[in-house]
């Protein structure tokens, strides 16, 4: 266990305030260092607990998170998770997910200090998802779920207190978003027809993993009345294909489009597989020219991809992705007839992360992190 | 930008109004905290090609007497 007193000898490394729960909101508050709700005190003690499940030294970066480019050590960020309400079984997830964002196809600092509306969404896969008890069922994107509504609020204080995305300053979004708070919920894989995220890219079925998204919040697809794959596929694709939508304008969208189970069920049951399904939507969630201002015809579309569109026709079709391989797919949710569009920011990729430990192996429980 | 002013290179920055806080930090998280920010007004985006213009005018007398003193 490394030394919790030495660390906060470190410059500004801790502070003291009068040991009441509201002396230390409204300090916390009047420095910016909250979303506007109230934190849990973020004590040595607390701290020290927070990182009971970390097996990584507590002052060594996992990542620098811009715009401030502040070192995200796990101190800093257990300091975090605790402000956020957190247990100490989901920090390795905060970590992870913060380890994700570093990734350089990510785009971290694109997506810190955009006027775009998005949030990191964090998906999670494998038994661990369900051990730490994290929703993917009926509301999975809230209310309800400590797991889900702590993990996401603390891999947000984060970016606000360690990175500087403070709004206005930092972060310079339009009109923000909810999922700003938190956006986090696991993939219901017991409910899911195809193989789960984190198997389709190459992981084990047993292992776990942590999924980041620069993503707008969920845009709801309303299908009651389809029973085949190819009614509620078209539903889909007809619902994404929008002139505005974000990743249209982007040739490095990656835009994901979430299944509840009975939809899944339904397309699966048409012989759908998950490639089958991104192909379908690549190549018929597509606008045509003519449905774009003049504006955004002639000075952005047949200029930005001009192989296309330079001399195209109005009805020529504009895809939402750009390739097949650019979406993907999760099944999220309970009973009921809504899927979910989720548009991301445009310029950058998803990035997965496997919980490993030091040697390499699959973190198979939770429990095996536990120090002492 | 931060990078070839470090390297010596006369160097500035053009921006918008919501924009100027922003660029002031970066400047000093990247070390170059003199780094000059030529103000326009805002927006950049959806402008016709005289709004456009009428931009670069507004940012031109900084923008020559930043180069004449770096010129010096």
């Amino acid at each position: 266990m490394m030394d919790m007193v030495q660390l906060l000898k470190a410059p500004q490394a801790g502070f003291e305030v009068e040991d009441d729960f509201e002396a230390v909101n409204v300090y916390c508050r009047e420095r910016g260092w909250t979303d506007g709700l109230p934190i849990v005190p973020p004590t040595q003690e607390r701290v020290e607990r927070m990182l009971a499940y970390c097996n990584r030294a507590w002052d060594e970066p996992i990542a620098a998170l811009p715009p401030r480019f502040g070192a995200a050590t796990p101190l800093r960020l257990a300091a975090n998770a605790v402000m956020a309400g957190c247990l100490p079984e989901h920090f390795p997830i905060v970590m992870l997910a913060l380890e994700a964002m570093s990734d350089e196809r990510f785009n971290l600092y694109g997506i810190q200090a955009t006027t775009h509306p998005c949030a990191p969404l964090i998906i999670v896969n494998g038994p661990i998802a369900r051990e730490l008890g994290i929703n993917s069922g009926h509301s999975a994107f809230g209310p309800g779920a400590h797991a889900n509504a702590t993990i996401g609020r603390a891999v947000r204080l984060a970016l606000v207190n360690i990175g500087g995305a403070i709004p206005g300053l930092g972060d310079m979004s339009t009109y923000g978003s909810p999922t700003k708070y938190s956006y986090c919920a696991a993939e219901n894989e017991a409910a899911s027809p195809w193989e789960p995220l984190h198997v389709e890219l190459g992981f084990a079925k047993e292992a776990s993993t942590v999924t980041v998204v620069a993503a707008e919040p969920p845009h709801n697809i309303n299908d009651h009345e389809s029973t085949t794959a190819e009614g509620l596929l078209k539903t889909m694709a007809g619902t994404m294909a929008t002139p505005g939508v974000n990743d249209i304008h982007h040739p490095l969208a990656a835009p994901v489009v979430l299944f509840c189970p009975e939809h899944a069920a339904t397309v699966a049951a048409g012989g759908y597989s998950k490639a089958d399904v991104k192909k379908y939507l690549f190549e018929n969630a597509r606008v045509p020219l003519s449905k774009f201002s003049d504006e955004n015809v002639n000075r952005r579309l047949r200029k930005r991809m001009p192989e296309e569109f330079a001399k195209a026709g109005m009805d020529a079709m504009v895809p939402v992705a750009k390739s097949p391989e650019d979406y993907t797919i999760v099944v999220i949710g309970g009973a009921g007839k809504h899927s979910a569009f989720i548009p991301t920011f445009g310029n950058t990729r998803l990035v997965t992360r496997g919980l490993k430990h030091e040697d390499g192996r699959d973190v198979l429980s939770i429990q095996e992190l536990r120090r002492g | 930008m931060a990078e070839l002013r470090k390297r010596g290179l006369l160097t500035m920055v053009i921006c918008s109004e919501p924009f100027l806080k922003l660029g002031k930090t970066q400047a000093r998280v990247f070390g170059v905290p003199a780094l000059p920010l030529i103000v326009i007004p805002h927006p950049l985006g959806g402008l016709s090609i005289d709004d456009v213009k009428a931009r670069a005018a507004a940012a031109l007398p900084e923008f020559i007497k930043l180069v004449k003193e770096g010129a010096r």
